[in-house]
């Protein structure tokens, strides 16, 4: 968490996954190379450069509708959070590939002449007024930046230093940089390679990405229509109360709240991970501590501060129960300030 | 879910977790083959050329530098070949050839070949050509020019190095920037005819029997229809036609 940086806060999970995403990454290059050199017929073959900057372009595409889907998909079930977890690793990985792939792109097709290859990267190709004709490597250019802002301020060091709002507000340029890489796609490579495989993972990843979005998008928006009682909102009968979860309450205005329960007590704070954004009310009560399900930040339930030698604060609320039924104040307290629990007279 | 079911990164993965990971993770694996396969497989033909970049040779033949720099191989007893000239990088060879151009010559460079089509990448330095002075089987040029008619075809205008087989894929609008790049810098462009009945045809172009200009480049690559001036030069073909003629289709 917050007290210190280290380049990767290596963990046994994270070196594991990361084998696997390098055995993942080594085996599509290895194929894709492969069947390349080696299945065409007699007398022909592609350029190597050629094929790696193919192996590459595809690869990178292919990675990003991954990375894309995980967030939603770990919304519906949880286990794809330990996907989550490490998707910081696959981004950067990603990035490292696009880079790559347009390193080769500039020297193979824009190098080997007089002409500057980032001169002529821009100016090759000047029909910007066309839709078919449009240079699309401008398209990858703009993307490859993105990725290179996201991948550069990936650290939690940044995280912590722009703040929340503007780093996560930074890193959604990730759903531009998709939309710029399926117009780089399909205004470039699919213009020329025509086999209907290449149009149908094109439009498979897109709407893929799109409809996971849009179904978890819409559920997490639904509203939420919460009996009041002066002006508190219910949140559930105890008997509903899980002991160290929690229930989420989405007030009309300002953050989503996380109720937890954890043996005798009921706490409400903030339902928004001060790390990135997580979804704290799908979290866990761990060693008493709220536990976020993205990346294992932890809150106390008291006053909604990190455990030292952490620093996170984040929101609380105020929780009472009446005739069994929970109910919470949807007025925040300050970040980090003490609001004591409410008690459960007769545990359901 | 149990108590022990919450997977947070820096405890021990659940043995839930650590399952679906394991099935997860060989499932991805499989789907990446498969799709790095499939992928790969449905690439368009790569074309037959190549290029023996390392196989350094010298060639005998005639020079002519306009249109473009062009070398006719053999003796006047052989039957008519060429080869056109053009760098190791993407450049002509047009300012170079110099007081060379209409003589007997001797070029120094690497064979790109693609069927009977043919350019030899010259070695960089000066002595990549010099006067051929063996004048007991000469050199002849190239056999007179030779009007076969006005033509309107449809294709894709390229550059003559990277279709040769300095390239591979050479053709389409990922290739525009590269094929751009070789004609601003003097290689041959060609023009590039493929019909329904997948009968191939490569001219090279010219302007009023001129190199064109860079007038030419905005076409590059695009499916264009061309009206101009079919031409044959012993086994070479070329298509003559003004920037003002071509359209896009």
């Amino acid at each position: 968490m917050a007290h210190d940086y280290k380049a990767v806060q290596w963990t046994p999970f994270k070196t594991r996954f990361d084998l696997w995403m390098l055995g993942g990454i080594t085996l599509y290059l290895v194929v894709f190379v492969a069947i390349s050199a080696v299945a065409q017929p007699a007398g022909e073959a592609f350029a190597p450069v050629q094929i790696l900057i193919r192996a590459l372009g595809t690869l990178a595409f292919l990675l990003l509708t991954f990375i894309l889907c995980i967030g939603p998909l770990a919304r519906l079930t949880d286990r794809f959070k330990p996907f989550l977890y490490n998707r910081r690793h696959l981004g950067v990985t990603t990035f490292l590939i696009a880079l790559l792939h347009a390193a080769l792109v500039t020297l193979w097709y824009h190098g080997f002449s007089e002409t500057n290859p980032f001169v002529s990267l821009l100016i090759s190709n000047p029909r910007y007024d066309s839709i078919s004709g449009f240079p699309f490597e401008s398209l990858g250019l703009i993307a490859l930046i993105i990725l290179f802002l996201m991948a550069a301020t990936s650290h939690d060091f940044w995280n912590a230093n722009l703040g929340p709002g503007l780093w996560k507000a930074l890193h959604m340029g990730v759903y531009v940089a998709y939309a710029l890489l399926i117009a780089h796609i399909a205004l470039g490579a699919i213009q020329f390679e025509r086999h209907p495989l290449y149009v149908t993972l094109l439009c498979a990843g897109s709407v893929t990405v799109i409809g996971l979005h849009l179904f978890t998008g819409l559920a997490s928006l639904r509203p939420a229509h919460r009996t009041e009682h002066e002006g508190w909102l219910k949140v559930a009968d105890l008997t509903d109360m899980q002991d160290g979860r929690a229930k989420i309450v989405r007030p009309k205005y300002g953050e989503a709240i996380a109720i937890f329960r954890d043996g005798n007590t009921i706490s409400a704070v903030s339902n928004v991970c001060r790390h990135q954004g997580g979804p704290l009310g799908e979290g866990k009560i761990v060693d008493g501590c709220i536990t976020c399900p993205w990346h294992g930040f932890q809150y106390r339930m008291e006053d909604g501060q990190s455990p030292p030698p952490f620093t996170e604060k984040i929101a609380t609320y105020a929780t009472r129960i009446i005739d069994a039924t929970v109910y919470v104040n949807p007025e925040p307290n300050a970040p980090g300030t003490p609001q004591p629990p409410s008690l459960i007279v007769d545990p359901a | 879910m149990s108590q022990d079911d919450f997977f947070i990164g820096w405890a021990d993965t659940p043995r839930t977790d650590r399952r679906f990971f394991l099935g997860a993770g060989l499932a991805l694996l499989g789907g990446t083959g498969a799709i790095a396969a499939a992928v790969a497989s449905a690439q368009n033909r790569p074309g037959p050329g190549t290029w023996a970049m390392g196989d350094v040779r010298e060639w005998r033949g005639f020079a002519s530098a306009a249109p473009y720099p062009i070398l006719r191989l053999g003796t006047a007893d052989d039957p008519p070949d060429f080869a056109l000239l053009g760098c190791q990088g993407k450049c002509g060879v047009s300012a170079r050839i110099g007081s060379h151009a209409g003589t007997p010559v001797i070029v120094k460079g690497s064979l790109i070949e693609r069927g009977p089509y043919k350019m030899i990448a010259v070695v960089d330095g000066m002595d990549w050509i010099r006067a051929d002075e063996d004048t007991t089987d000469a050199a002849a040029p190239l056999p007179d020019l030779e009007t076969l008619g006005e033509v309107t075809l449809r294709g894709e205008i390229l550059d003559s190095k990277c279709w040769f087989g300095a390239m591979s894929p050479n053709q389409g609008k990922v290739h525009k920037a590269c094929a751009s790049l070789c004609i601003r810098g003097g290689i041959p462009p060609a023009f590039y005819v493929q019909d329904r009945r997948d009968q191939k045809a490569l001219m090279i172009m010219t302007d009023s029997g001129l190199a064109h200009s860079r007038d030419l480049l905005e076409f590059v690559a695009d499916p264009v229809e061309i009206a101009g001036t079919l031409q044959r030069q012993g086994p070479l073909f070329l298509l003559d036609s003004p920037v003002s003629a071509i359209r896009r289709v």
